[in-house]
């Protein structure tokens, strides 16, 4: 079996970095413009997270998450640093699209990573509300506060939709660290 | 309480992942999950990762000058000195690969500019040259007019030690100005003379910067701009890096916000520059 892009990077590997930048270059930038509607935002954090992946490139644990997974979560950690050093802003996307859609992807899901399928397959195991949450957190960048003004819920339901639907989630992935949670 | 403690737990790491905490989080979570024993670990990233994958509309492609500038970055970062290709292996081809590097697109942009002549002329007989006017800066966005813009280019220009430039131009006809850049001050300006206004809702011009006169792989962004004004217009220039001894400026037309790889073929007009002999 081939060695994955990050290892290859951690080695000191120059072409497997283009590779990693042509492989998931769309990937990190799909990320990044969903979340930072600036675009000179979106840049920086785009070039922010490439840096963060080479120097994190020998952090990657298959075991743990494939590598396009590992990939996206360090893009969402340094986007969601972006956003929380500026305004915070809610995705132009019509919320009451996005309130009404059910989640219907996992034919796209499919082709991303494994766990996007896994994560896929349990988030049609949630309740309509959990995946609610799930989705204009995630997907649309909202706060816990910004979602409990949108739909009107209390926000301490938000939060609790939040932590049940990401610790189902969590578990279907098996990767639940060694706390579970009490009750889904 | 204990329950209450893991939802307390689990509802700062769930925050963490999805929006991320503050300070006065960070320690409640770390103090928590040492009372309860609890190993931080990347589960609830992965998890919200995992779903922001399943959830993704649409994987949209990384603007070429970003993607050039990463490589720029990565060289950087690894140490590696860029390739270089000489100039004389720029001759402008007609054969169209749609996933060329820019250098190779650049030369046959311009045998390609010759082959749009025609719809490039209709283009720009849009121009009625009057006198200088100054056009929004080199931001997506509408910029108001900048009175001094004129006074700080002519200073720039009549200034030693300045690196010059005139636009010649590669296929469209009745399009001059100059480049005037500092690399001092790391500031700069183009002057255009006939150069469409454009839509921006549609299409923006975009500045490439070569620093060495082999034209490296990647030359660096100076900016996208519009043109708001016909005729004698000037524009700063915003190099995104560090730029050093320009050599060659380009000017291609791009999708709104920048270039697109698959958009390599939808050339307006192109742009290049030389340096004045004075």
């Amino acid at each position: 079996m081939a060695d994955s892009i990050l290892k290859r990077i951690a080695e000191g590997d120059r072409n497997a970095v283009q590779e990693c930048l042509n492989k998931y270059g769309g990937l990190v930038w799909s990320i990044a413009r969903k979340l930072l509607r600036d675009q000179d935002d979106a840049e920086d954090a785009v070039q922010e997270v490439f840096v963060d992946v080479w120097k994190n490139a020998a952090r990657f644990d298959e075991t743990q998450a494939s590598e396009t997974t590992f990939i996206a979560m360090i893009a969402r950690r340094r986007v969601i640093d972006k956003i929380r050093h500026s305004a915070r802003r809610i995705s132009a996307d019509s919320l009451d699209d996005v309130l009404l859609e059910p989640f219907t992807r996992s034919d796209k899901a499919m082709q991303i990573s494994v766990e996007a399928e896994e994560a896929a397959k349990a988030m049609r195991t949630l309740r309509p509300e959990q995946q609610q949450v799930l989705r204009l957190s995630i997907v649309q960048g909202m706060s816990h506060q910004e979602i409990a003004d949108a739909t009107g819920m209390p926000l301490g339901t938000v939060k609790t939709h939040a932590r049940r639907g990401l610790v189902a989630v969590r578990e279907v992935l098996g990767v639940r660290g060694n706390l579970q949670e009490a009750t889904v | 309480m204990t329950d209450e403690r893991h939802d307390t737990l689990f509802d700062l790491l769930t925050k963490q992942a999805i929006e991320g905490v503050d300070q006065a989080e960070l320690v409640q979570l770390k103090a928590l999950a040492g009372e309860l024993n609890y190993e931080v670990d990347d589960s609830f990233d992965i998890a919200a990762s995992a779903v922001a994958l399943a959830c993704i509309d649409d994987i949209e492609p990384m603007p070429a000058s970003l993607m050039a500038r990463l490589t720029a970055s990565a060289d950087e970062h690894f140490g590696v000195t860029s390739t270089e290709q000489p100039v004389e292996d720029l001759q402008p081809t007609f054969e169209f690969e749609p996933k060329r590097s820019f250098l190779g697109w650049l030369g046959w942009a311009v045998a390609a500019a010759a082959c749009v002549a025609l719809a490039v002329n209709i283009w720009f007989t849009r121009s009625q040259p009057q006198g200088p006017t100054v056009a929004g800066g080199p931001t997506p966005t509408a910029s108001p007019a900048k009175p001094d813009l004129k006074a700080q280019f002519d200073e720039m220009m009549a200034s030693p030690n300045m690196i010059k430039a005139k636009w010649s131009p590669a296929g469209a006809k009745d399009v001059s100005g100059e480049v005037v850049w500092s690399d001092a001050k790391q500031t700069g300006f183009m002057r255009f003379r006939g150069l469409p206004v454009n839509d921006k809702t549609k299409e923006q011009y975009q500045l490439w910067i070569f620093e060495n006169a082999k034209l490296e792989e990647y030359p660096k962004d100076g900016g996208v701009f519009d043109i708001t004004a016909e005729g004698d217009v000037i524009i700063p220039i915003d190099a995104k890096l560090a730029t050093k001894d320009p050599k060659v400026f380009a000017i291609t037309v791009e999708k709104p916000g920048g270039v697109v790889v698959s958009d390599r073929k939808k050339i307006a007009v192109l742009a290049k520059a030389e340096t004045i002999t004075s």
